[in-house]
């Protein structure tokens, strides 16, 4: 805790996230950075990807079905001889669009329904748990169809039929942690202090259920990826031709003992993907824990 | 002095799944300005129910069946939830038993005192940062322009407390109400944070409801002394008079387990028995099956809170005859 005289006492000095020495432990965490390099990579391709695919996604060659690797097809092509390497660059883009934009609307909604369950209680509790529960009950690829015929096929129905699906397990888990939380004595303190709900939820309780979402979501891309996939087998989500990795792991699968660059490849990069989202937000977690910064 | 803070004739119950419970019976207690007013009893007895009480927090379960609560005069029982945000920090203050969990562990110590004052004050969050750091000068936190930007883990008990004490003065409060406030730090710690309390108190003229089972600690502090057994008020006395000659049976045998330094017992004395159940109280005084002095009419009649001079009042058929002996 060193800074310079003149910072002390001011506000920049106080602010918990200004951290100036957050890059410095982001540094030295190995979780974190490695993370980050993995997630930077994925998402430069991403990017980047029309780009820096050596083919177009949706170039067949004849020659190229189910090709094994090689200097003119790296990761060899699939069944209709389209370059592996070029659709699991461009898949990359639709792929991480998907997870990433259903977390943000499940962590968003599953949050603010899980902590107000938590902390109030009561009716607004029974309302929104039995909300849950309702969704729940459905299998998911029901609701999915359900969405999918008011909505249209497409990358956006994918979005939102797996949002309506995912957000009840978020509230759980919030939930959960909100009640545990309320009972802490310094949320007590808070209110006898004459602290507005509003404040408390989101200064005392949001902080706290924070790092174990990040990780609850931090898996949950891997399984977005796969789900995102079976709607689409289905013909509900993302269309052929444009490819993403979940559908490129299914299509490999048929031949996975015969050919398997299409299945193997897609599945690595996927990994990949989860592995440094894992880390990374490992990482973050015990970089933003005050009680870890210090060892 | 005038009356700060009334309590008159306060009934608490719980709801519980198998019906209602009684907590608190025809509790009546006052704080005058400035004043400095002990709470005792055992583990049980109502001293926290009563404290709740008066922030308003009893929560769901909790209702108050009859009785009053009184703030300058203006009762506090009937206010919407909203203006009860307007009360608690602002005019009442509460401090508590564990000041290791009592701050929030994520969020840097001068931020959570900086909170209430932006709460209650409207102060922008650099005026109130500011004002942190005076107010951790004033409870005796040395180096606060550094000790604002710790997390509770890096600061001992007995300085969470301090920030704690610090927390519940920000908005020099009219009353104070403590809970157990020094019970869990060690002894010569407790002893600032007790002479702390008195000296904010005075500067600040604010009065202090000190709850507390250590009659050590309320002798130190309180001019006055309320003690509660089973939910009703006991004995109420100026604390000298208290200790020197108490009046009611459980006040005389609550001084006589505190040991002394001096004394070489064997073993520690304990009040026999233990204070009944909400649901199961006897018949009659409901200090009667643990009292030695219990007469017959103990066990058939409920005595009542008899005043006993100016300014005490004792619950005990046979107060008279303890006053003459």
């Amino acid at each position: 805790m060193s800074a310079p005289a003149s910072a002390i006492g001011t506000a920049e000095a106080l602010d918990p996230r200004a951290g100036s020495d957050f890059w410095r432990r982001f540094r030295r965490s190995r979780n974190a950075c490695l993370g980050g390099v993995l997630v930077a990579l994925v998402l430069l391709a991403a990017a980047g990807g029309p780009w820096l695919a050596p083919y177009r996604f949706d170039d067949t060659d004849l020659l190229a079905v189910w090709a094994e690797p090689s200097r003119a097809h790296l990761l060899g092509g699939d069944a209709l001889g389209r370059d592996v390497l070029s659709r699991l660059v461009v898949g990359a883009r639709i792929s991480l669009l998907v997870a990433v934009s259903v977390l943000a609307l499940t962590l968003t909604v599953g949050t603010a329904a899980g902590m107000a369950a938590g902390y109030f209680g009561g009716w607004v509790d029974t309302l929104l748990m039995r909300g849950a529960d309702i969704v729940f009950a459905f299998p998911e690829l029901i609701l999915a169809i359900v969405v999918a015929a008011m909505l249209g096929p497409g990358t956006r129905t994918v979005i939102v039929a797996l949002a309506i699906v995912w957000w009840p397990g978020i509230a759980r888990l919030t939930r959960s942690l909100t009640l545990g939380l309320r009972t802490e004595l310094f949320v007590d303190a808070a209110v006898v202090s004459g602290t507005r709900p509003l404040t408390i939820l989101l200064r005392h309780i949001l902080p706290n259920v924070v790092p174990p979402l990040i990780v609850r979501a931090s898996i949950g891309v891997g399984f977005i990826v796969m789900a995102e996939a079976t709607l689409s087998f289905l013909g509900i989500g993302v269309q052929e031709p444009l490819p993403t990795w979940g559908g490129m792991i299914r299509d490999g699968l048929v031949s996975l003992r015969t050919e398997p660059y299409l299945a193997l490849s897609a599945s690595a990069a996927l990994g990949v993907t989860i592995v440094g989202f894992n880390l990374l937000g490992d990482g973050l977690r015990d970089i933003l824990d005050p009680r870890v910064r210090d060892r | 002095m005038t009356e700060l803070l009334e309590v008159s004739g306060l009934s608490v119950s719980f709801a519980t799944p198998r019906g209602s419970v009684p907590v608190l019976d025809d509790v009546s207690l006052s704080v005058r300005e400035g004043e400095v007013v002990g709470l005792v009893g055992e583990s049980g007895s109502g001293k926290s129910v009563t404290a709740l009480s008066i922030l308003g927090l009893l929560g769901e379960q909790g209702r108050v069946d009859a009785g009053r609560i009184r703030l300058d005069g203006r009762d506090l029982l009937p206010l919407p939830e909203r203006e009860w945000l307007r009360v608690r920090g602002r005019q009442i203050a509460m401090i508590f038993q564990e000041p290791m969990t009592s701050l929030n562990p994520l969020l840097p110590v001068g931020f959570q005192v900086a909170e209430v004052l932006e709460e209650h004050l409207g102060l922008a969050r650099r005026a109130a940062l500011a004002r942190a750091v005076e107010l951790f000068r004033d409870v005796g936190i040395p180096d606060p322009e550094r000790r604002v930007r710790d997390f509770p883990h890096q600061l001992s008990g007995g300085m969470r407390q301090r920030v704690m004490i610090a927390m519940a003065m920000a908005c020099r409060p009219r009353l104070l109400v403590g809970d157990e406030p020094t019970t869990a730090l060690d002894v010569t710690i407790q002893a600032q944070i007790l002479a702390l309390l008195r000296d904010l108190g005075r500067a600040a003229g604010t009065a202090v409801l000190l709850i507390s089972h250590d009659l050590g600690v309320v002798a130190t502090m309180a001019s006055r002394v309320v003690v509660m057994y089973a939910g009703q008020v006991v004995e109420e006395a100026p604390a000298g008079a208290l200790f020197r000659a108490p009046l009611h049976p459980y006040t005389r045998l609550l001084l006589a387990v505190v040991p002394g330094v001096r004394e070489k017992r064997a073993r520690l004395s304990a009040i026999p028995g233990s204070i009944p159940g909400p649901s199961a109280l006897p018949v009659g005084c409901r200090f009667h099956p643990r009292c030695p002095d219990a007469i017959p009419l103990c066990r058939e009649a409920a005595p009542t809170l008899d005043a006993h001079g100016p300014d005490r009042r004792v619950r005990c058929w046979r107060a008279a005859d303890t006053a003459r002996a």
